[in-house]
């Protein structure tokens, strides 16, 4: 789907307040300004709608916030993409040239691996670290087509592990990686197992931002919900979600939520919304991650978007709705 | 000489552009290729020669020579002006070039040619190299290279996935058209109120705190801890155990190690290392010891006394009942070891 911004920054200018986000711009909006200051000059729209592309090619996502930002992908429900959410989303954060370290913290079933074709590369996982077998360095993959982009498995353990412990041993990873030799990696991004269970609690404990997973059905949102909740009572406060597996064929003839009434129900920021796309499978069968597709598909291109929108901690304005082609007339055959 | 004539004609009746085969070499400008300007020397020649083959004709007739003689020149003549016509119809770069000689107009040619072909190829490289991905401009964009070592003054452009050529914004911006498809934007609806709202009944609805406590089915609750920071463990959870016999230290340290020998491989080498010493430290002791059965050569001979006779007598004795009893734990290294300090001792 492709976003259109919103032409004014978020951050508000000092002398003009402008709410960004629903307030349509009208030409006669008047500032108040302190009797001390200048008032600046009049800022003349030069459009009348409320939304407009803005073209911003040639230059990097600006990042926000502060290094490392630790960010857990999870959804509550199984299925609907979290994995490769965090397969996408990384990657496409590593094109930007941002340093990037994902963890698969699915302690029983690893599946990170397999989406980045990584599979035959992990020989060392973090129970290896924690029982001294390796070092962090030689647990982590690092993918040969990205080398800013790292891969941390936490694989199932020999023995039982007490169940607390996992969250304070990514907490000690979180730590490890700020101090590491080569630099803090921009974005630290967790891939949280299904449930609500001790892997959701483990896999949440060093996040400080969250991005919630959903699809438009209702059992989706049931658990997105929950999960939101449980998020917000552990303090993380920055959520944003990604609505997944979009068809705005079904939208259109009311057979599936729309994004707006997802986001109306959940009353969460939109990161991204991502189309059904069959490609999505077959990257999958590959271990190539659709977004180094070329050209790219369209999921690939919503995945791009919403990664730059996690970089720049910004937010989706618009939707796309189907609606029906123009009807086009005799005349439209010579190019009118 | 008719037939003499008739070849020597053949040549003239040629067009300018001749490739005279190698059979009709008698004249001087059928040898030569497009060269025209030996034509009109040559013609002269062959005016002569004509004249001269003909007088050698027959004496028997002396009229008919000299009738032959005239035609023949005349026709020659008249072949020649025409050869000279088409000569002249031809540029004036061909006479010019002539002056230089051909060899080296051929030279030149070539020469001029092949800077030409490369010249081409170079350009069509260069823009084939600009076309095709996977090239060193990739792995500047990339950060793999740096720009200014190389001296790339172009700046890194991004691909921006907000301005893609596949899709199509309407001149109103209300609409986009992608894959074939037309979409309206709808703007977002969400304020900020609203989502407070969200908020606050999620923390009515989910009240939930990360649990510090970790109990087993069937165990009691221990005082003074929040029952909503108790976690209660199923026996049979494949990976989780309530018993903490994980040296946390330890694993906060190996997590924390950046160099050297992870801790588990270098305890393990250090207990192969002393196992090592140690096994090299039993067989030098076992090395050290004597063969009592052996002792007997490196005796030194007693004087004869009746009381010290006995005394060898009786430790014989023994030694002889030591080796008669049944052999303890490990005979088969003793006795090899003995053996080989035997024979080393033989040796010696």
């Amino acid at each position: 789907m492709l976003s259109v911004h919103n032409p004014f920054p978020t951050t508000p200018k000092p002398s003009l307040n402008l709410n960004s986000s629903t307030q349509p711009f009208s030409s006669t909006f008047k500032p108040h300004f302190p009797n001390t200051l200048k008032p600046p000059k009049p800022h003349k729209p030069h459009f009348t709608t409320r939304t407009q592309s803005l073209l911003q090619y040639n230059r990097k996502p600006q990042l926000a916030g502060e290094t490392p930002r630790v960010v857990v992908i999870t959804s509550g429900k199984g299925g609907v993409g979290k994995t490769t959410t965090t397969a996408n989303v990384g990657l496409s954060l590593a094109r930007l040239g941002f340093s990037v370290v994902a963890i698969d913290a699915d302690v029983g079933l690893r599946n990170l691996d397999l989406l980045l074709g990584l599979e035959n590369r992990v020989n060392y996982t973090v129970v290896e670290v924690l029982n001294g077998d390796c070092r962090l360095d030689q647990a982590l993959v690092r993918d040969k087509r990205w080398s800013n982009f790292e891969l941390l498995c936490i694989s199932k353990p020999r023995s039982k592990l007490p169940i607390g412990f996992g969250g304070k041993a990514l907490v000690w990873l979180v730590d490890a990686l700020k101090s590491r030799q080569e630099g803090s990696p921009d974005f630290i991004i967790i891939d949280c197992p299904a449930g609500i269970d001790a892997g959701f609690i483990t896999a949440i404990t060093p996040a400080n931002e969250a991005v919630l997973v959903t699809t438009p059905d209702i059992t989706s949102l049931r658990d997105a919900d929950r999960v939101t909740g449980l998020l917000e009572c552990d303090g993380i406060r920055d959520i944003k979600m990604i609505v997944n597996r979009v068809r705005t064929d079904m939208i259109k003839g009311d057979d599936m939520m729309s994004v707006l009434d997802v986001q109306e129900m959940l009353g969460l920021s939109l990161l991204g919304v991502i189309p059904e796309d069959s490609e999505v499978i077959r990257s999958t069968n590959r271990g190539y991650p659709l977004v180094l597709n070329k050209p790219p598909t369209l999921a690939g291109l919503a995945f791009e978007q919403a990664a730059w929108r996690l970089v720049e901690q910004d937010s989706m304005q618009a939707v796309m709705m189907e609606e029906e082609p123009k009807k086009r007339g005799f005349f439209s055959f010579f190019g009118g | 000489m008719a037939s003499i004539w008739t070849l020597q004609f053949q040549p003239i009746s040629l067009q300018p552009s001749i490739w005279v085969s190698k059979r009709q070499t008698h004249l001087n400008f059928v040898k030569l290729r497009p060269e025209f300007r030996f034509i009109s020397s040559s013609i002269k020649q062959l005016n002569r020669k004509f004249v001269l083959g003909a007088n050698s004709g027959s004496p028997s007739d002396p009229d008919e020579p000299a009738v032959k003689t005239q035609t023949i020149t005349v026709a020659v003549k008249d072949q020649l002006s025409k050869l000279h016509g088409t000569i002249n119809s031809f540029p004036p770069l061909v006479f010019v070039m002539n002056r230089y000689g051909g060899s080296n107009l051929a030279i030149g040619l070539c020469i001029a040619i092949a800077l030409l072909v490369i010249a081409v190829r170079v350009y069509a490289v260069r823009k084939l190299r600009h076309r095709t991905p996977g090239s060193v401009a990739d792995l500047v964009r990339r950060g793999q290279l740096r720009s200014d070592r190389r001296g790339i003054s172009r700046p890194l452009k991004y691909e921006d996935p907000f301005n893609n050529p596949m899709v199509k914004v309407g001149k109103s911006n209300s609409t986009v058209e992608m894959c074939g498809k037309v979409y309206r934007l709808a703007p977002v609806t969400l304020t900020e109120e609203q989502q407070a709202i969200h908020q606050k009944r999620r923390s009515r609805a989910y009240q939930w705190k990360r649990p510090t406590v970790f109990l087993k089915e069937g165990e009691s609750v221990p005082a003074d801890v929040d029952p909503d920071t108790i976690q209660w463990i199923p026996a049979n959870h494949p990976f989780a155990t309530t018993a903490n016999d994980i040296d946390e230290d330890l694993a906060q340290n190996n997590v924390y190690q950046k160099h050297g020998v992870p801790f588990r491989i270098k305890a393990e080498h250090e207990a192969m290392q002393r196992k090592l010493e140690a096994l090299q430290g039993g067989q030098k002791l076992n090395n050290l010891m004597i063969d009592p059965r052996n002792a007997k050569d490196f005796e030194r001979p007693f004087k004869e006394h009746p009381g010290s006779r006995e005394q060898v007598e009786q430790s014989s004795f023994n030694n002889q009942t030591s080796d008669s009893m049944p052999p303890t734990s490990d005979p088969a290294p003793i006795s090899d070891e003995s053996n080989s300090s035997s024979e080393e001792t033989q040796k010696l």
